[in-house]
């Protein structure tokens, strides 16, 4: 019997009781697609989430002040005894790994500007700003490299603020007030949308000195420098901490590099993506135990049939592979159907509602396939042994 | 037929085939316990944020300098800067309204910490002594600004600090520096653990004129104020926030949040979280009832000469679907009845491994997985009870 001859055999096999083969498979098809369905939705959500880490860029290092030495956020950035300044940014810059520095101050004030007025975050932002993150301005300029610690009192406007203040109208040359100092307005980002769940269209940036004033601070909250992406991220960390301590003259301040960041989040993202495939592969448990029942079941109908087999001269071996081979075929049969329906309705989802992000990871699909195949011979194992162990003369009195 | 011979006769024919039975069981016993272990997992969850959330405070209102336009969180009210402060006279205007039971106004910044020739860097909390009540928060040892005057610099040593600092135990009437000022340690935090990512034995808490001169700031970073009554919330937080609207001019530039609705929101989140695990887990119940009708179209199939006798001997067709439906309804409640055991041990294995989380199966999730259990099981066993009825009396005796 030639292996295409046994794989014929138990396709008649499969294909002689078609209701309870379609009810097996469907078992595992269930299953199957319970688990891809569930890891598009997961596998989506990480690369959403992902990506909007990434936007900006991923060659970056965040400094905060203040020591950490638990886990957790430093709460240096809402109020220090141990400042970080634009000096510090501007000394940063001779390092010879930086490419841009950027110290930040992050408020929350009321803006006046065309006759009506709003409450938006304030950024105060250095000159490179735009450049370090990838930002663009869709009208004028972003902030003139002017002295960092007598900046021109210019303003930037976030897309929604534009909007909201000036309509249709061009704000360029315009007045705007932000508290109680006013600013010439240079330039209007681009729409850059929601950032996991902060709008940075609702904003106006200016310049980081003229935001402490405003704000009434003397430090900075962060300063942010960007490395080439080919030099090593030790070697960065290094330089910078070297530069920062013969400032300070110690170590008061926290380094965190973007990457960092992105690998714990990658990990945890990870691990959640793992979990709902768990969670869908308790179908996919309860299908495997509907297949063993099933070729436990069609063992004991077809005594008379293996004892014929048995006598004329089927090796057990030839046995097994037919009840392996069968029970595989049905599983994997179950597995493309769960297959097919997974990924048909996670493209649909994704089709129907755009915000929801659906992205059909394949190694988890290879899992499932070839978990689907597994399952068939797991379950297949036991009853094969049973009945390639048979004694061919009680086999065919069995009937 | 009696119902009791009903039962009797079909449960003859489960345990007749003892292999299948088990492992029909068995996959109904899986989905079960799935749904009760999964449930217990989010409720648990859902208590424990609960109770994380009602030891920082109950009745409490949370007032923050700043305001967006649009909603959601914005950066600027995390970091509480803007440019007019919510200052310490707003807080004890707001702390004369008569719905305010008790109020703390709260700076929160780093410093360094140093004494006994240590040092070391803290999270300080500038605030004044109604904290203690309103976070439910209690010192181990001393006081903090009771008998003598709001000015006095006294500081609170969070339990791990003042481990760290005075090893021996003696911290208290010892002097430290913080920043560049002298403090007088004259109470220690017992120890809290950590609680919403926030750690309070890594603490040190000074007097909010202190903390404001040590950070140089005149901005408040929060107000935390207790109301009377917990109906009063929302009527309190609306006095709360026209009063401070008046006293800043007219100009809304607070952010008034009922720490409730906080709560409220986060229940709701992890209710609907713990609907969507249980959902996905009753998904196992719909394949377990696949098998269910399965393995019984196989029995019908199997035993149609037993149905063609039964039917020459005068059974009514009725009697031949209760029989089968008895079947599928004694492999179901079985099953279910074993899962819900297994799904018991299995949250109780999960209290065992992590004693913070709660996790007791919710009621209706035990009655839940139980029905569907059983429901699943007749409606599968519809269609073979319906196909054996249907079977002709001497075709099935023929076994054509």
């Amino acid at each position: 019997m030639s292996f295409l001859d046994a794989l014929r055999f138990a396709l008649r096999a499969l294909t002689a009781h078609r209701m309870r083969t379609f009810l097996s498979a469907s078992g595992i098809a269930i299953g199957i697609a319970a688990v891809i369905l569930l890891t598009s939705i997961g596998s989506g959500i990480q690369h959403f989430v992902l990506s909007e880490f990434t936007q900006f860029g991923t060659n970056i290092l965040n400094i905060t002040p203040g020591k950490i030495r638990t886990r957790g956020a430093s709460t240096g950035s809402i109020g220090s005894v141990r400042l970080l300044t634009i000096e510090d940014s501007l000394a940063l810059k001779s390092s010879r790994h930086a490419i841009y520095t950027n110290a930040t101050v992050t408020g929350n004030a009321e803006v006046r500007g065309g006759g009506r007025s709003r409450r938006v975050t304030v950024y105060g932002q250095g000159p490179d700003f735009d450049r370090a993150f990838n930002m663009h301005t869709a009208i004028g300029q972003f902030l003139p490299a002017d002295d960092p610690r007598n900046p021109r009192a210019f303003a930037v406007l976030g897309a929604k603020v534009h909007k909201e203040l000036f309509g249709d109208a061009n704000p360029l040359g315009s007045v705007l007030q932000v508290g109680g100092s006013r600013f010439r307005i240079i330039g209007v980002m681009a729409s850059k949308g929601q950032v996991l769940g902060f709008d940075l269209d609702d904003t106006v940036y200016i310049p980081t000195a003229r935001a402490l004033e405003i704000f009434n601070r003397e430090g900075v909250m962060e300063v942010q420098v960007v490395y080439p992406p080919t030099t090593p991220l030790d070697e960065v960390m290094e330089d910078i901490k070297r530069i920062m301590v013969e400032r300070h003259g110690r170590e008061d301040f926290t380094i965190t590099p973007q990457q960092q960041m992105l690998s714990t989040l990658s990990t945890v993202l990870d691990v959640l993506t793992f979990a709902v495939a768990v969670l869908g592969g308790i179908s996919l448990l309860v299908g495997a135990v509907g297949m063993i029942t099933l070729m436990h079941i069609t063992v004991n109908e077809r005594m008379a049939e293996i004892g014929l087999l048995n006598a004329l001269g089927a090796t057990p071996m030839r046995i097994r592979i037919l009840f392996l081979l069968e029970s595989t075929a049905l599983s994997t049969l179950g597995g493309m159907i769960g297959l097919m329906t997974g990924s048909g309705i996670a493209g649909l989802l994704s089709v129907l509602f755009s915000d929801l992000p659906v992205n059909i990871p394949w190694r988890y699909v290879l899992a499932a396939l070839i978990l689907s195949g597994v399952i068939g011979l797991g379950a297949g194992v036991v009853p094969a042994m049973r009945a390639a162990r048979l004694n061919p003369v009680d086999a065919l009195r069995a009937e | 037929m009696k119902l009791r011979d009903l039962l009797h006769f079909s449960l003859r024919t489960i345990t007749s085939y003892p292999a299948r039975s088990f492992l029909i069981m068995l996959a109904m016993a899986l989905g079960v316990a799935a749904v009760i272990i999964l449930t217990a997992l989010g409720d648990g969850a859902r208590q424990y944020v609960v109770n994380e959330f009602s030891s920082i405070g109950t009745n409490l209102i949370i007032v923050l300098p700043g305001r967006a336009e649009t909603a959601g969180s914005f950066p600027g009210a995390v970091m509480g800067q803007t440019p007019r402060d919510l200052t310490l006279e707003d807080a004890h205007w707001v702390g004369r309204l008569p719905q305010v039971r008790r109020y703390a106004p709260l700076n929160v910044g780093v410093a360094e910490l140093s004494a006994t020739g240590k040092l070391r860097e803290v999270t300080l909390m500038g605030t004044t002594a109604e904290i203690f009540p309103i976070r439910h928060m209690k010192l181990a040892q001393g006081r903090f600004l009771s008998h003598s005057g709001e000015n006095s610099a006294q500081i609170v040593l969070g339990a791990k600090i003042a481990q760290e600092f005075f090893p021996d135990g003696n911290a208290l009437g010892q002097r430290v520096r913080l920043g560049d000022r002298r403090f007088l340690v004259t109470g220690i935090m017992a120890v809290q653990g950590e609680s919403m990512g926030f750690n309070s034995d890594e603490l040190v808490i000074i007097p909010i004129q202190h903390a404001q001169t040590l950070l140089n700031t005149t901005s408040l970073f929060r107000l935390l104020i207790e109301t009377r009554h917990h109906n009063e919330i929302e009527n309190a937080k609306e006095a709360i926030h026209q009063a401070l609207i008046r006293r800043h001019d007219g100009e809304d530039d607070v952010t008034v949040i009922a720490h409730d609705a906080v709560l409220a929101t986060f229940d709701r989140i992890l209710r609907a979280l713990t609907l969507g695990v249980a959902g996905i887990a009753v998904i196992s119940l719909a394949v377990a009832g696949i098998l269910v009708m399965n393995v019984m179209l196989v029995s019908v199939s199997q035993r149609t000469a037993e149905i063609g006798l039964l039917k020459a001997i005068g059974t009514p067709a009725s009697a031949i679907r209760h029989i089968f439906l008895a079947e599928a309804v004694w492999l179901s409640v079985t099953g279910a009845f074993a899962g819900f055991v297994l799904g018991q041990a299995g949250s109780w294995l999960l209290r065992l491994a992590y004693p913070l989380l709660p996790a007791w199966p919710p009621l209706w999730a035990n009655f839940a997985g139980i029905a569907v259990a059983v429901l699943a099981g007749v409606l599968a066993g519809l269609l073979p009870a319906i196909r054996a009825a249907k079977l002709d009396p001497v075709m099935a005796l023929s076994k054509r």
